[in-house]
């Protein structure tokens, strides 16, 4: 009678305790290396609520299937393989949405035209030539030519003078045997700006050409 | 003697639906007290929080209890954790 007492004591005392299982188990290998490689590519950041899921998930599996009571294999294997696809959808979410590419820009230091004119200066030639050298050296990349004004004047103009700035750039290279399917233009006229367009250096930085890598 | 059985047996079956009772309306509320803190907060680790919690009201709706409690206890501490991170 005593231990009957005992019993329900004990039990009184630890009706309301509880404890998540260890996800260290080996049933839970694939999805554990799953989740980590999600967690690795980014997901955490990139894919937080089904990164999320899936973490609690391999919780939720650990538990049911360490549990003693009432053991229910096919549900165990459904909880598994749930958290398992949802790591790897996490993982594909993560690998998109994370790994934007970077975009590159060359600048070409130094490429002039003349005043409100999409004809190129002299010097800026030797410049261009040495952009012709890089994309000869790397023949594996596509760039835009990127031209860009000051604000000065009204909008619609720049943005024209731009275009055509950018074109004469990309002749300049189609003119050095640059494959014209490697080469775009684009003229973004004064929508751009890098400096301060109400002081003489800054409308200085704001003229100017850049090569977009793509 | 059968005072004795009598009030083990009282206590087990107190122990079991008392604290059941208890802990019904006491994972719910955290639940809903969670949500609420949480509201607007999609930062991983409130995502995290939420999740557990889900499987603690679940755990709870099978009268696993303790276990319940254990899942709440871990929302509760992601939820902390995303507060700062809102």
């Amino acid at each position: 009678m005593k231990r009957i007492f005992l019993l329900a004591a004990c039990t009184a005392m630890t009706a309301c305790t509880g404890h998540i299982a260890s996800t260290q188990i080996s049933e839970l290998d694939e999805a554990r290396a799953m989740i980590q490689q999600a967690k690795d590519a980014g997901a955490e950041k990139c894919a937080p609520a089904l990164q999320a899921k899936a973490v609690v998930k391999m919780y939720h599996a650990a538990h049911e299937i360490t549990d003693e009571v009432g053991s229910h294999p096919d549900e165990n294997a459904e909880l598994l393989a749930d958290a398992l696809a949802t790591a790897k959808k996490a993982y594909v979410k993560a690998k998109k949405g994370c790994a934007k590419p970077v975009l590159e820009v060359i600048r070409l230091e130094g490429v002039f035209f003349e005043t409100n004119s999409a004809k190129l200066t002299v010097a800026s030639m030797a410049v261009l030539d040495n952009a012709v050298k890089t994309l000869q050296k790397r023949a594996d990349i596509n760039v835009e030519v990127a031209a860009h004004t000051d604000s000065k004047g009204k909008a619609a103009y720049n943005l024209g003078l731009s275009n055509r700035r950018a074109t004469s750039v990309m002749n300049y290279f189609l003119g050095h045997g640059i494959k014209a399917a490697r080469l775009t233009s684009q003229g973004y006229g004064e929508t751009q700006p890098r400096a301060d367009n109400s002081t003489v250096e800054g409308r200085a930085k704001n003229r100017r050409v850049s090569l977009r890598v793509k | 003697m059968k005072r004795l059985s009598l009030l083990a047996v009282a206590m087990l079956v107190f122990a079991s639906s008392a604290a059941a009772a208890d802990w019904k309306v006491s994972v719910d509320d955290r639940y809903d007290s969670l949500y609420a803190q949480l509201k607007d907060n999609n930062s991983y680790q409130a995502h995290l929080a939420r999740e557990f919690a889900s499987v603690a009201v679940e755990e709870k709706m099978q009268h696993d209890i303790g276990v319940a409690k254990a899942f709440m206890d871990k929302a509760e501490e992601h939820a902390a954790q995303a507060g700062s991170m809102k």
